[in-house]
This record gives C-alpha cells, structure tokens and sequence, in this order.
C-alpha cells in the first residue's frame, strides 16, 4: 500500500520509480530518499481541457506531483487523516480535503447538478462547497483530511443516512444524495433547531462523517 | 441508549424515544428523525424568566424518533456521565445531550462564576439518566471525599455531581498587583463527597491573567 497512517494526524507514503503520487501543495512535511516535487500548474492529471475544466469549477486545488524512489511524510494544519482505499469504485470529495493520492487513480470533476438534479446544485451553495466535487475512480489509497476525528457509516438501500452538510467529509460507492430540507415555520421566525438542511444519501456504500461542524 | 464512537462522537440509539442534545450538535443519522427547538432553563413560563435573567440560555433541540444519531461538536472531547438521582452541575456550553427524561435548570453560582468567565450561573441536570458532556482534551475524573477536598483552576473546571459544596478561593496578593502574580490568582475549592471534571485546558479567565 502506498500510504502508511503514523498517527491519526500523519501518513507515510512511499513512492517507487515509475509510480506517481499527486499531493497538495505544501503538504510535504518530511521526505527520505530521491524524491522531486513539481508543481502541477494544471492542478492534477488529464491535459489542458481538464484544467480548464477544473479551474471553471472552482475545484482547482494547487496539487504537486512527487515522483522519484524513497518515503515522504504528509500532513496539514494539524488535520486528521483519513487512507481510502479504492478497488475500482468512485470517491467523491472535495478538493480542499485532499491530501494526496496515488496516479493510478483518476481524477474527474464532476457537476453536483448530475447528481440529484437541481437539489444537488442548492446542496452545493448551502454547504458551500460550490457546485462541482472533485471524483477519484479506479485502484489505489487517496489520504482525505477532516476536522476532527472521521467515522465511517455504511449505507445501505434499506437504510438511507442523513448526515449534518458541514460534517459530510467524502463517500464512495453507488450513492444517491440529495439535499433533503426540514424548513418549517420555526426556521421563519428564527427558532429553528440548527438542522434545517441535511444530505440524504441513499443507495449502497459508505460515507464518512467528521467528528465536527468546521469546514477546513 | 448512549455509546461512544471514537472518543469525539456520540452515538443515540432510539426507539421513539426523545433526548435533548445542543443545537446543530447532529452530524449524522439514520432511521427518521424530528428535530425541534427548545430553550434551556427549565420548562413553562417561570424556565422563561429565568433563562432571561440569567442569560444561561442554552439553545436546547429535542430529537425524537427511530434508528441511531450521532453527535459532535467541534472536534471536542465527549465524556459520558450517568445519573442516579443525583444532581449534576455543568457548564452550559458543555452540555452536549442529555436524556429527555432528564430535568434541566438553572442555578446561581456566585462569585466562581464571573472567573470562569461563564456568567454567574450554571445549568444543573437532574433525574434517572445519562448526559453526555463535552470537554476541550479528555478530562479527568478527580473525586472529592471529606477527607481530601479539592482545588480546582476555574478555567479547567467544567462539572461536577453529588454531594458538594463550593467556595471560592483566592491567592491574591500584593504580588498580584504588581503585575508579579503566578497566574493562579483565584481557584474553586470542592468539599464533602462527589466527582469533579476537569478538562486538561483552560479557559480564558479574569484569574488566568492575574
């Protein structure tokens, strides 16, 4: 496995010759061996339509490829880490809680208005996390950051799972979500219980959820 | 039922039931859940007046309903306590949830409560039950026996239950005044026979500064 967790905060990965590693800029804490880090100017793989594509969805973290034979540690701002290992299915996250993932991975962008039609979009602008996220499809470990501790809940089709819109860190697998609203005339007149907006995610798979409601 | 996920998360099993948890302090669920707003302070018109007065108004959601809700709050720490009847005194901004059958109130707290820069007044939990609590780093459990009263900085007190009188200390000397203190100016001495939280953090304070 590419990636190794230290401590909850921390993770190690190795990098071999011919193997790629793609990290957010500045991440790098540490480093043994021959290792380069070339800033991706395009923001992460695929030519020059995709970072324009990245850029137009406002998803265009700055990313640093890591190439070369040796380990290198990654962290930030004192985050938790997360390892999600992929077997052919899609992680969907946003792009600020990369840390780093494996080039055997795919990197996509992918429109919130796909999925969930013009609820999507709305859950977009109320979580603030814009209207595209960031997909990573095929084989291989990708660190995702989160405030606080992260916990995983599985999705099944029998049992949908709400979960708070700030909290919400990543999922994978084939899930629906939706932003489903408990507005009622309480929420008018400013009695509301806080918990107005939820995403329902529905389908089978796993979400995971920070032990916290502070966005990165 | 309450069970801890990791130490930062709380996790409510239900049944149709209710508990009363901080307001927005839900990250996840699933089953069917309502949430409604409620106001610390105690219950009717008198729990009214009082969160008023004393500004210990803790924004309070009920939740009801079936299948599992979890809980956070900004990455802190969750210490669960169980209530046999007793009395628990707690810090309003960490309550984190209770039972619904839990009674929650306000009480005066006198002059420790001005330098724990909390206010004057704490809410008490009270019944047959289970409350969770929130602290900043886990907290240590110190329990206070007639024999070994205990002392407490008042920005790392956070609760305590059972049997306990309070009163308030202060080391404030000359020293003090002349900008020369320890940092350690007032504490809150617990006597008689209880439990006390302490958090390994402290909170801004007027004694903190002295």
């Amino acid at each position: 496995m590419a990636f190794r967790e230290i401590n909850s905060k921390m993770v190690e990965a190795t990098v071999v010759p011919g193997q790629r590693l793609f990290s957010q800029r500045g991440a790098m804490l540490a480093y043994r061996g021959e290792v380069s880090f070339t800033p991706n100017i395009q923001g992460g793989q695929g030519g020059i339509m995709s970072m324009i594509g990245r850029r137009v969805a406002g998803e265009a973290t700055p990313l640093m490829s890591v190439e070369g034979s040796g380990t290198v540690l990654f962290g930030h701002g004192g985050h938790h880490v997360q390892v999600v290992h992929l077997t052919g299915d899609t992680l969907y996250v946003e792009a600020d809680r990369l840390l780093a993932f494996e080039g055997t991975l795919q990197q996509g962008t992918m429109f919130m208005g796909a999925q969930g039609g013009v609820m999507g979009m709305v859950r977009g602008q109320v979580t603030g996390q814009g209207l595209f996220t960031t997909t990573l499809k095929g084989h291989g470990a990708v660190a995702v950051m989160a405030h606080g501790g992260v916990f995983e809940l599985p999705i099944t089709p029998q049992r949908p799972v709400h979960v708070d819109p700030q909290a919400y860190v990543a999922h994978h697998g084939d899930v629906r979500n939706k932003l489903s609203t408990a507005l009622g005339w309480r929420d008018m007149v400013g009695r509301g219980s806080g918990e107005a907006f939820q995403l329902e995610l529905s389908g089978s798979g796993t979400v995971y959820v920070q032990a916290s409601e502070e966005k990165l | 039922m309450f069970r801890m996920q990791g130490s930062k998360v709380l996790a409510v099993d239900m049944t149709g039931d209710a508990v009363k948890a901080k307001n927005g302090s839900m990250v996840a669920y699933d089953g069917q859940m309502a949430f409604k707003k409620l106001s610390g302070g105690g219950e009717g018109l008198r729990g009214m007046v009082t969160r008023r007065l004393t500004g210990e108004q803790m924004t309070v959601m009920e939740v009801r309903g079936q299948g599992t809700c979890w809980f956070a709050d900004r990455a802190s720490e969750i210490n669960l306590v169980r209530l046999q009847g007793d009395k628990l005194y707690v810090e309003s901004s960490n309550l984190l949830a209770t039972d619904a059958g839990l009674r929650t109130g306000t009480t005066f707290t006198g002059l420790r409560g001005a330098t724990q820069g909390n206010g004057l007044f704490t809410t008490t939990v009270e019944g047959h039950g289970q409350a969770a609590i929130t602290s900043d780093g886990p907290a240590v459990v110190l329990r206070v026996s007639p024999q070994y009263p205990l002392t407490v900085d008042p920005g790392a007190y956070i609760a305590h239950q059972g049997n306990v009188r309070q009163s308030f200390q202060s080391g404030v000397t000359f020293r003090t005044f002349l900008g020369e203190g320890g940092g350690e100016a007032f504490q809150i001495r617990f006597e008689g026979d209880g439990l006390v939280y302490v958090q390994p953090s402290e909170r801004n304070t007027v004694a903190g500064d002295l």
